[in-house]
């Protein structure tokens, strides 16, 4: 049995995930005080409700599913933003989430600084981060750019500054929330390309996305969530076309 | 425990140019920069002294030493605590958004301001210098006391940023606590002019081992009571674990609270 769990680069064993949402929030004390005189404006979200998945190592999974069925949330799990309430998350290797690009970045910072904030964030060392600054300036095609500050960037600019670096961090694990929706078609081909290349060297991805054309190209397997619960999950052509035929 | 260590330790780098940020934001946009970590302390000494030795007659002597000892170290502390209080409100964006070590946070706050501390120690060795008293052997013990405050400081920050999350009126309440505890401390005045009925209380603060561990260093020129010190770190052993601990227990769900 452990040896096989080797194999495994995320493993999700029955997680609920419940948000409170606060129709109105009592953050001081006094709040909180006449808040439990009065009804009480607070309501549970279930957004996940008992999903369980294995993912291997190399393989590329899309997360697919309607508005609001959970696919942000979990990957906001895998990456350790937020906690289960119940259930539990491992995963193996170093995992970089490309859920929100460009965090800490300064704008009053040159691009090349704002390349060091950025990739200390993902945990990555001086050294490290020396050794690929080539690489992501020019894969961010900035070079003529890169001494100015960030908040003279466009913000196509800005997103490809920070898709460059998240990519080019080396992780194990990738997890990737809409991304192919960076820059212009010229920029988002060549994070395409990227993609198939980081896939064939063995990477583990997961996807978030609506875009089925990029779903059917790039993954082997699709998980479909249908409001907090996996509705189907295996080989992504049959899954992608009973999602489409459901939502059509 | 070994895991917390190893992950910040992976993420060095981070803390590194948090720590970097916190610095040089601080004295950002001012025109004498890096000289209000001194200016600072200095005009506070000169308050204090106005205020104690010349309207209130403290006899102490040496007074503006005596002062000098007690309050920067003071000043190291109480900023500290007062910054830990907002970091992770300030930091809301990046916590919910990208995963790191939560604990980077209060630890940039604690050795950014340790930083200042150490370059305002140089104000201490001044006065102590000019002033004729001249610095001694036990100078060696300046650093032990210096990491037990470092660390104590983390413990209280620990808690301080955590808990200042769930409940934001503790961000007001510090500003107070602190002026209180700032005269529960012998800073201004030495704690043999206290009636030993008072003075118990002092000995509850650990604040007060701290602050009479630097004046026995710099201005009695003694060795520190080991009985004290062994009490201090005790306290800051303990402090550090339960400071840990409610962090930890707390920091899970600090992106939904933010």
């Amino acid at each position: 049995m452990q040896e096989n769990q080797e194999e495994y680069s995320i493993m999700i064993d029955d997680v609920y995930k419940t948000f409170n949402v606060y129709l109105d929030k009592a953050n001081t004390i006094k709040e909180k005080l006449l808040f439990l005189f009065s009804r009480n404006r607070k309501e549970k979200r279930e957004v996940l409700k008992g999903v369980s998945a294995k993912i291997k190592k190399g393989e590329v999974v899309a997360l697919i599913g309607t508005n609001g069925s959970g696919k942000s949330t979990l990957l906001k799990l895998l990456t350790k933003i937020i906690y289960p309430n119940k259930g539990k998350i491992e995963t193996n290797g170093k995992l970089t989430s490309l859920l929100e690009l460009g965090a800490g970045f300064h704008p009053d910072f040159s691009g090349r600084e704002n390349i060091y904030f950025n990739a200390s964030i993902f945990g990555l060392t001086k050294k490290e981060i020396d050794d690929r600054l080539e690489d992501i300036i020019e894969f961010s095609e900035l070079q003529n750019f890169i001494d100015n500050p960030v908040r003279t960037y466009s913000s196509g600019m800005y997103m490809r500054l920070a898709f460059s670096v998240a990519i080019n961090v080396d992780a194990d694990i990738l997890l990737i929330d809409e991304i192919l929706s960076v820059g212009d078609e010229h920029f988002q081909n060549k994070c395409f390309d990227k993609m198939l290349e980081l896939k064939n060297q063995g990477k583990t991805m997961v996807f978030v996305t609506h875009s089925m054309e990029s779903v059917r190209k790039l993954c082997n397997r699709t998980i479909w969530l249908c409001d907090g619960k996996i509705k189907m999950d295996g080989d992504t052509e049959k899954v992608v076309d009973e999602y489409i035929k459901a939502i059509s | 425990m070994l895991n917390v260590f190893k992950n910040l330790y992976n993420y060095r780098e981070l803390l590194k140019t948090n720590v970097k940020k916190e610095i040089r934001g601080k004295y950002k946009n001012s025109f004498l920069g890096v000289i209000w970590s001194f200016l600072n302390p200095l005009l506070q000494i000169a308050v204090y002294a106005i205020v104690f030795q010349m309207i209130l007659k403290n006899p102490q002597e040496n007074y503006v030493v005596f002062l000098c000892c007690g309050l920067i170290p003071w000043t190291f502390f109480s900023t500290a605590i007062s910054r830990s209080a907002f970091t992770m409100v300030e930091n809301g964006n990046i916590l919910k958004k990208v995963y790191f070590p939560r604990e980077i946070l209060p630890i940039s706050v604690v050795t950014s301001e340790a930083v200042n501390f150490l370059i305002s120690t140089v104000i201490i060795f001044a006065f102590v210098i000019f002033s004729g008293i001249g610095i001694t052997k036990y100078i060696l013990v300046y650093p032990l006391i210096f990491i037990a405050q470092y660390l104590l400081l983390l413990a209280i920050s620990f808690i301080v940023s955590s808990v200042c999350v769930y409940v934001r009126d503790l961000q007001h309440f510090i500003g107070i606590f602190l002026q209180l505890l700032f005269y529960a401390t012998p800073i201004v005045y030495s704690i043999d002019t206290l009636p030993p009925e008072a003075a118990w209380i002092l000995n509850l603060n650990p604040m007060t081992y701290i602050i009479e561990g630097y004046r026995d260093i710099f201005y009695n020129q003694t060795m520190p009571d080991v009985q004290s010190i062994l009490i201090l770190i005790g306290i800051v052993l303990v402090a550090i674990v339960i400071g840990y601990l409610i962090f930890n227990k707390l920091q899970k769900g600090f992106a939904e609270e933010l």
